[in-house]
């Protein structure tokens, strides 16, 4: 198996994922969009330094984490893009209107976290256990769990607010 | 929204993700390499663009300087020479800093604290840039007129009105502009610095 067919099946395997992350960090399609490149391209640069001393998706979100937060805004006319539109948009042209509202919504809380917050809420509704956040983020596991109480908190006085 | 519901809503999405993946390996494959070219084009641009129009300045001063024959022309001169060589290496060095965080190999936190302290630096790269930006818009008068033209600006002027119009617009101008900038550079200082002493308290 070549290394160009291994890389293609771990992004083909994780699309769902980078997606989310995309959604998460950007406010616009054209930045999604850029953002979802940018991803695929850092995880190929890294590729070659991954020595599975993780695993595969440890080291796929941090990737994916450390390009988001570390993304310089740019002008809006840039380069060409691939079609990921294709993809992005079919999949959420299939939602019905009750759950597209219901997404929004979430969306909306997770944005209003910081960018620590974002990243520990995005792996904790990713299902992700206490050690695997703090494998990613760098935190202790009780650290994790500290920000993550903390985190429920902002949750409901965003709620209060609302 | 609680917890538990956010969940439920992620889990869903999730499922609805899994079901309609849609990307090719060709598509995987061109998005890297156009990636790859558009990183080549955004550095060759903006930034070297603005390095060879100060840098050009700056020698075409440098080989004038014989011409600029009484003090203020001199300083203004050396001061100029001095702002057209330094702040754009300035502004490379930081943006070249910010762009070289470790990505693979750092993690979330650390990667987190390391752009937060380089984005600080970097704005605060900027905001003097604007500082310096402004004194060279004063310095660089006298030194073009005579360069260019071979006049003192104050000596052979005969007409002050003109500028008694134009200094005190400009101070004007940059009293406005700069409120409206500060207010957008430190706004973004103050979260990056903020971000840093947040992560800086957290233990490992």
């Amino acid at each position: 198996m070549g290394k160009e067919y291994e890389f293609t099946q771990i992004i083909k395997d994780n699309e769902g994922v980078i997606f989310k992350i995309t959604t998460i960090y950007t406010n616009n399609q054209e930045d999604q969009k850029d953002l979802y490149q940018e991803i695929v391209y850092q995880l190929w640069k890294a590729y070659d330094s991954f020595r599975g001393d993780s695993k595969i998706s440890t080291w796929m979100y941090r990737v994916a984490l450390n390009t988001a937060i570390t993304r310089i805004k740019k002008e809006k006319r840039r380069g060409n893009q691939i079609g990921i539109d294709k993809v992005v948009m079919l999949q959420t042209e299939q939602y019905d209107t009750a759950f597209e509202e219901r997404l929004k919504i979430l969306y909306a809380h997770i944005r209003g976290l910081n960018e620590l917050e974002k990243g520990i809420m995005l792996l904790l509704l990713e299902g992700k256990k206490y050690e695997e956040i703090a494998s990613i983020t760098g935190l202790s596991p009780s650290n994790v769990g500290t920000r993550i109480s903390r985190i429920k908190e902002k949750l409901k006085t965003q709620i209060i607010k609302k | 929204m609680e917890l538990e519901e956010m969940q439920s809503i992620w889990s869903e999405l999730s499922g609805q993700l899994e079901k309609q993946k849609k990307l090719t390996d060709k598509m995987i494959i061109m998005m890297t390499q156009d990636k790859f070219r558009s990183k080549i084009n955004k550095i060759a641009y903006p930034e070297l663009l603005g390095t060879i129009i100060c840098f050009g300045s700056a020698i075409l001063i440098l080989m004038n300087l014989n011409k600029l024959d009484n003090w203020y022309n001199m300083i203004s001169g050396i001061v100029s020479l001095l702002i057209l060589i330094i702040l754009p290496i300035l502004s490379l060095t930081s943006i070249n800093r910010m762009r070289k965080v470790e990505i693979a190999t750092n993690n979330y936190k650390e990667t987190l604290l390391s752009y937060a302290k380089r984005k600080k630096q970097f704005q605060t790269v900027t905001k003097w840039g604007y500082y310096l930006g402004f004194i060279l818009m004063f310095t660089i008068m006298p030194i073009t007129t005579k360069i260019l033209n071979n006049k003192d600006l104050f000596s052979e002027t005969k007409r002050v009105w003109p500028f008694l119009i134009a200094i005190p617009l400009a101070i004007v101008f940059f009293i406005v502009f700069s409120k409206w900038v500060m207010k957008f550079y430190n706004k973004n200082i103050n979260s990056a610095e903020s971000l840093i002493k947040e992560l800086e308290d957290t233990g490992i």
